[in-house]
């Protein structure tokens, strides 16, 4: 099974909470068939909205988006978005993992669980981004993959419609790369070529 | 923040199989790797600590075990599911004359009596036998005393209306020291078991089986296995209900199911 992997995979992560919702979908007009990584959204959300963000963002790209399943395979050229009341987990075998144990800060999925599963999964990660939110939610997966040494992004707090999210991370970790508000979406453009 | 690494995980596996032969090593790593970093964060310790403190003899490894398997139940969980069961299953299941259920997985049993509950309200109960099986006895032992704790009782009672209960979910339970206990009329047509569905073979044929939030801990691999230990335990035009979270997808025996509902995973076996 292992054979069937894709060596050169690589991830793009990004997460968000409240005030990242309008980013997220500019960030998805950036991206053009083909990609040659996969990009993995964690939004918080309702326990109840499955199955909206693909049909949402329908008209905004020509990427293949999902709501993976469990055990689904990670393939590059794809958007991948974690599903309302599951962390969505990365494994080394490169395919999706459900879990269903408690929430993070309140938040299932949460954006640690994946982040943090895939700084260990060692496939590498090309950028992980951290937008608006109100809570801590993403702090400590960011910093993991900082520190396995991917590029990490906050959003500048000072910009951030709500700053929480982006400061907790800075806190943490002061040497997160930061989006500003100038050239906020061509830093980002660049980054996702 | 602790944060296992995998090949830490190997050694911690290792470790709790040697002291308690209990093998997480057909269990899924990635949320196996997350459950385990959030119980070092839990009790601030790293991975050697942890591991001096396991030793032969002691409680720390059963409780580890404990942690890692995750137990949790509800009665009535997912009502919806209970209301297609009911609504899907139950009439085809009108015309057999015996009937054997199986819960796999059970854990302190809400599903099963949850499941008798409805059969009690088909008119099916006195014809049908349950076997609830776990592999662990601590959540049996509760199981079998039919106690669950009353503070939740008002959920219960909600998620019971919503699976399209004809009564009062009161009347089948009675109150004693604060905890609701089900009524004996319910237990007596249930079987509790031990029984490990990674090792064990197949004990008997059913109908119907439900193993509900139980797959999700294992590896492709395992996985497979046992979706085909339960395969083999159906009878032809059984079901099989994996509810909510859980599907067929990457079993290797979709092509023998006729998917009966495919948001609550309720499945047929047609070859
Ligand atoms: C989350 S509970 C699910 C309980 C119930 N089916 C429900 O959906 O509410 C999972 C149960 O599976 C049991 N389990 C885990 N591995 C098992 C195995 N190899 N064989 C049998 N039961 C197992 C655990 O002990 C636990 O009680």
């Amino acid at each position: 099974m292992n054979s069937a992997k894709d060596e050169s995979l690589s991830l793009v992560l990004i997460g968000g909470s409240s005030g990242s919702f309008v980013i997220f979908e500019d960030i998805i007009k950036l991206l053009r068939n083909p990609v040659s990584f996969a990009v993995i959204f964690v939004l918080h959300r309702g326990k109840h909205s499955s199955s909206v963000l693909p049909d949402l963002f329908k008209t905004k790209t020509d990427v293949h988006m999902s709501e993976p399943h469990h055990l689904d395979p990670i393939t590059a050229n794809s958007i991948y978005f974690a599903l309302p009341d599951y962390h969505l987990l990365v494994g080394k075998d490169h395919r999706f993992y459900y879990d269903h144990t408690e929430p993070d800060f309140f938040s299932r999925p949460s954006i640690d669980a994946t982040f943090i599963s895939a700084a260990l999964s060692g496939i590498p990660v090309k950028a992980a981004m951290l937008f608006s939110g109100s809570s801590q939610d993403g702090a400590e997966g960011l910093k993991l993959l900082a520190e396995k040494g991917f590029p990490t992004y906050v959003q500048d707090p000072e910009s951030a419609e709500f700053p929480r999210m982006p400061e907790e991370a800075l806190l943490k970790y002061r040497q997160h790369n930061l989006l500003g508000e100038d050239k906020f979406y061509k830093t980002i453009s660049d980054l996702l070529s | 923040m602790v944060v296992l690494e995998y090949n830490q995980l190997e050694e911690l596996i290792i470790r709790i199989r040697d002291i308690s032969g209990f093998d997480f090593s057909g269990y899924a790593r990635p949320s196996l790797l997350r459950r385990a970093g959030r119980y070092l964060a839990k009790y601030d310790m790293d991975l050697g600590e942890l591991l001096d403190h396991i030793e032969p003899g002691g409680s720390l490894v059963y409780e580890l075990i404990q942690e890692l398997t995750v137990n949790y139940s509800e009665m009535f969980r997912d009502p919806e599911y209970f209301k297609k069961v009911r609504t899907e299953v139950f009439g085809y299941l009108e015309s057999y004359p015996a009937l054997r259920f199986w819960v796999a997985g059970c854990a302190s049993g809400e599903e099963a009596f949850s499941m008798a509950i409805m059969l009690k309200e088909a008119g099916l109960l006195s014809r049908s036998l349950i076997y609830a099986t776990d592999l662990s006895n601590k959540v049996l032992t509760s199981a079998r005393e039919g106690v669950f704790t009353l503070g939740n009782t008002r959920t219960f009672s909600e998620s019971y209306m919503q699976a399209g209960g004809k009564h009062s979910l009161s009347d089948y339970y009675h109150v004693a020291y604060n905890q609701a206990i089900i009524s004996p009329e319910l237990r007596k047509n249930i079987v509790f078991s031990l029984h490990d569905l990674t090792g064990d073979g197949v004990f008997n044929e059913f109908q119907f089986i439900s193993c509900r939030n139980v797959m999700i801990y294992f590896t492709l691999e395992l996985r497979q296995q046992v979706f085909r230990l339960l395969y083999d335990s159906l009878s032809m035009l059984g079901f099989l209900c994996l509810g909510k979270r859980e599907t067929l997808r990457y079993s290797g025996l979709e092509a023998h199911f006729k998917v009966i509902d495919s948001t609550l995973n309720i499945y047929q076996k047609i070859k």
